[in-house]
């Protein structure tokens, strides 16, 4: 066997393993009830932020913990335990995704958030276009 | 018909047709350049030139008209409305004018079209071949700012486009009204510019990182002119220059986006493995290692498909970059990816038509060229017309694939012996496979979106894997719900530390073996002392730093990086014999090792020194919880923080920015006298001595304190509690801020302290920002407390610890 080949074979290996290794560390897209079968394991939760519930964020006790409840796609509601001071826009978000896992008691404890806060784009223009038009006639 | 007031409509108009302009030159270009070098023509060449003027013209005119409208305020236009607005200050009109997707695409032409002009003057006879690859680049670039429809598919997105025409906006009652830009509010001013954007590094950074992907074009488009002429060498030479260009732009423009993702944004470093961050540090790898393979090839072929390779797929991860980062496809992984707008279908047609090109060019006879185009061809019209995008994608993949395989074995598989294994070449070679695979990992990993759309096909064969092993992993995959990495930062480290490790270590003794062969007993002579001296560097930087076993893979890298700094700055003296003239190479390397080096050195010894110290602790609710991120200040508090005190002054606004006045103290040794009484726990102490506290209280205790046994509860109450030190000097200040923007939302900009072997970052992570809590709403506090909060979050990068706390 050629040198060439070895070398060719050992990269072909490793960028196999790379594929592979990233599958394996990826995480899993989850909804809440799958996240709830699996306390744990570590999920990413995509929903929104119920805003019929109080957002719980108390510095003086600890800086690092915001408590609120969220929604996921399928509607199901429950708590959550982020470990992160309160993100400034968190009450306009329109779509989280929780990076952690449920606990035994039913609860999301989120290491980390991703937020998308809404471009105001659209609404506003045509809430006020509308307003306009009808003040006019 | 309405005739509308107010609208500069003709700007509008003019700028569709320059983009049409600039279609049609562009295509005009290619193909006359085509005609010209297929006949050797100089008439069409001519003509060809003509067309990519006329093209460089147009993209000019698109650049001018758009700065015009964004400088005049010009708020009918919804890319001005977007992106800008009134207030904010003009040096940001740049910034604006990249922010949008159609402006980036527009830098983006705008570098590739003064390149090729430049190009035009300097290609010579290599002119006809790359120009009509730059131009056929063009023609697709230009496609994507028509923002015409073909049917019901809207080819490309115009920057043109009043907010009137825009499809969500047809036929609703307002476009009705003619004068609708003074009727309604909000087309008085524009959306502005995202905070986060509002900055200096926004203005220099996208230039520069666009005209480091632009500059991977010419490298890509000599290679396909060196296999359209079967001149498989005779193209390195004048692609060599472009692409040690390339190298440095674009190295200079991911630098510079780690700098203002350090300085200026409140990431908390400068590199986060983030899939906007990944899709310009991936090209540049690949883009490295083709430079120093076309080193090899410039000489005699050797190893030729992969200098090939290399250079193309360049060229196609700046496409897939873009294509990833702009299709909407990386959706909720990323913070900054942009969202679409219906260019999935536009950019994957982009970077599909460019690798079925380069592994066109790379087939060696005419008939399996056929084959390939038929296949491609039918595979296209099997996505398009039978819905089967994923199948047919991923069937492309694998001929493709197979076609490269066949290409490597009849035109480039080497007959001659192999070189040998102490030649330079050889090491270049292998140190370009290593920056590949490199590049791999990276993309594999960033691409994790994109494999839940590719593996569909596979869920069922997964599923039943997954049965039959019950292997959660397969289960996973089966539902094709794949997340990015939980940890990104640990898994990236995982594997690019060991490629690190290798290609620093090629660095090191690279440049020391000679081409063909080398002297092993030279070799070992002149690099000895560079060994020597990097393993005593290492052992007194592991000592200093107080790496642990555990971190092995770090003390390996530290070893291989202190290694090429060495050995690249005493190549000079020693082997070139302090001739500057051939010393780039050992420069352009120390420089290399030692961006590596720092990088390593500060992020491995990061520490977060604003412990929470006084509130409740998070662990209870989940041992991963990390308690010591923030540190709560009220306004006027002094609090101990790492190596200082730290005080909240005063918070102060400035325009749009809430400024919080920090000062740091020095931290003093306290002092008690004879007959101070402090409290501890429940109980009261009173001095016996005169003495300087010592770092615990019950080693102080049998000598200088002695216990109350009887006190009335408010004395408790009212005695301060012990401590070793109190506050000295103030030392510098801080002022972090955080911009206010009702708008996008309030961002927090950080401030850090510099020294020259370590910094201090602070940030304000939550704070109370009515300015007017410094009056009336005081009255409602409780005694003792102030209404401002205080977060702060401080981690200093310290290369070289004084002492660890």
């Amino acid at each position: 066997m050629k040198r060439n080949h070895i070398i060719a074979i050992v990269i072909i290996a490793v960028a196999i393993g790379a594929l592979v290794g990233s599958l394996y560390d990826s995480s899993t897209y989850a909804d809440l009830d799958q996240a709830m079968a699996h306390p744990g394991k570590e999920f990413h939760v995509v929903g929104t932020l119920d805003r019929s519930e109080a957002i719980i964020y108390e510095p003086s006790l600890n800086a690092s913990l915001t408590t609120f409840t969220m929604l996921d796609l399928q509607g199901k509601r429950c708590t959550v335990h982020l470990a992160k001071a309160k993100p400034q826009d968190l009450e306009r978000s329109e779509r989280l995704v929780l990076i952690g896992e449920a606990n035994a008691s039913g609860e999301f404890e989120a290491r980390d958030m991703l937020m998308k806060c809404p471009s105001k784009y659209n609404e506003e223009n045509k809430v006020d276009a509308s307003d306009a038009f009808s003040a006019k006639r | 018909m309405i005739e509308y007031i107010g609208e500069h409509t003709w700007a509008g108009q003019l700028g569709h047709v320059l983009a049409i302009l600039s279609f049609v030159g562009a295509l005009l270009a290619t193909m006359s350049f085509f005609l010209g070098e297929r006949g050797k023509k100089l008439e069409w060449i001519k003509l060809g030139r003509l067309g990519f003027r006329l093209h460089s013209l147009a993209v000019l005119g698109i650049v001018v008209m758009l700065f015009t409208m964004l400088f005049k305020h010009w708020f009918e236009f919804d890319y001005v409305w977007k992106h800008s607005n009134l207030q904010m200050p003009l040096r940001y009109i740049a910034s604006c004018f990249w922010e949008g997707q159609e402006g980036s695409f527009l830098l983006w032409t705008f570098w590739h079209m003064v390149l090729g002009n430049i190009l035009i003057f300097k290609a010579k006879g290599w002119e006809a071949p790359v120009m009509t690859v730059v131009a056929l680049v063009q023609v697709f670039l230009a496609t994507m700012l028509l923002g015409i429809y073909v049917g019901d598919f809207r080819l490309g997105s115009s920057p043109f486009l009043l907010i009137r025409e825009l499809p969500e906006n047809l036929g609703l009652p307002w476009t009705g009204m003619a004068n609708y830009l003074a009727a309604i509010p909000s087309f008085a001013d524009g959306r502005g510019l995202n905070p986060l954007l509002q900055n200096y590094w926004m203005v220099i950074h996208p230039p520069t990182l666009f005209l480091g992907f632009a500059s991977t074009l010419i490298p890509f488009a000599y290679a396909i002119a060196g296999l359209w002429r079967r001149d498989t060498n005779g193209w390195i030479t004048p692609a060599l220059p472009w692409t040690y260009f390339g190298i440095m732009i674009l190295g200079t423009g991911i630098l510079m986006g780690g700098a203002w993702a350090y300085e200026a944004l409140s990431f908390g470093g400068f590199w986060a493995w983030d899939p906007v961050e990944n899709a310009s540090l991936v090209p540049w790898l690949t883009l490295v290692g083709a430079g120093h393979l076309m080193l090899v090839n410039k000489r005699k072929p050797n190893s030729l498909f992969s200098t090939f390779l290399l250079t193309m797929i360049t060229f196609i991860l700046i496409l897939y970059s873009t294509f990833l980062t702009r299709s909407g496809v990386l959706g909720d992984t990323s913070v900054h990816s942009f969202t679409g707008d219906g260019m999935l279908p536009g950019l994957l047609v982009f970077l599909l038509f460019f690798i079925a090109l380069s592994v066109f060019m790379l087939i060696p006879n005419r008939g399996q060229r056929l084959y390939f185009v038929l296949v491609s061809v039918a595979l296209l019209l099997i996505g398009v017309l039978l819905e089967l995008q994923v199948h047919a994608i991923l069937l492309f993949g694998a001929i493709c694939i197979g076609m490269l395989v066949s290409a490597y074995r009849n035109a480039f598989a080497s007959k001659e012996p192999e070189e040998s294994l102490w030649s330079r070449e050889f090491w270049l070679f292998i140190g370009s496979l290593v920056l590949l695979l490199s590049a791999m990992q990276i993309t594999f990993s960033t691409s994790v979106p994109v494999f839940n759309l590719l593996l569909e096909p596979f869920d069922q064969f997964f599923g039943w894997i997954a049965e039959k092993t019950g292997s959660s992993f397969f289960a996973d995959l089966s539902t094709a719900k794949l997340a990015p990495p939980g940890e990104a930062i640990a898994h990236y480290n995982k594997w690019q530390v060991p490629f690190a490790f290798i290609v620093t270590l090629l660095i090191s003794f690279g440049q020391y073996l000679r081409w063909k062969d080398t002297d092993l007993k030279k070799f070992r002579r002149q690099i000895a002392l560079s060994f020597v001296l990097a393993l005593v560097i290492t052992i007194i930087g592991v000592l200093v730093l107080q790496y642990r076993l555990a971190e092995l893979n770090l003390i390996a890298l530290f070893f291989s990086t202190t290694f090429a700094v060495v050995a690249n700055a005493l190549y000079i003296p020693t082997v070139l014999k302090g001739g500057l003239k051939n010393g780039g190479p050992s420069i352009a390397h120390v420089g290399f090792a030692l961006v590596l080096l720092g990088a390593l050195v500060s992020t491995s010894r990061q520490n977060e020194v604003s412990r929470n110290t006084r509130n409740m602790d998070l662990r209870f609710l989940n041992e991963a919880f990390n308690n010591n991120e923030d540190i709560l200040l009220y306004r006027g508090d002094t609090v101990r923080m790492g190596e200082h005190y730290v005080r909240y002054k005063d918070k102060t606004q400035k325009a749009v920015d809430m400024v919080f006045n920090m000062e740091y103290f020095n931290v003093d040794p306290k002092t008690y006298h004879n007959g101070d009484t402090v409290r501890v726990g429940e109980m009261l102490f009173r001095s016996k001595t005169d003495h300087q506290a010592g770092k615990f209280f019950l080693e102080d205790q049998p000598a200088n304190w002695e216990p109350l046994e009887t006190f009335p509860q408010r004395v408790l109450w009212h005695a301060r509690e012990w401590t070793s030190t109190r506050p000295g000097a103030p030392v510098f200040q801080l002022a972090p801020f955080v911009q206010l923007n009702p708008r996008f939302g309030n961002v927090a900009e950080p401030s850090t302290k510099h020294w020259p072997d370590r910094d201090l970052y602070t940030h304000v992570r939550y704070a109370d920002l009515a300015m007017a809590s410094d009056t009336a709403d005081d009255l409602g506090c409780p005694t003792g407390c102030t209404k401002s909060k205080w977060v702060t979050r401080s981690s200093p990068h310290r290369p070289w610890p004084l002492s660890i706390v």
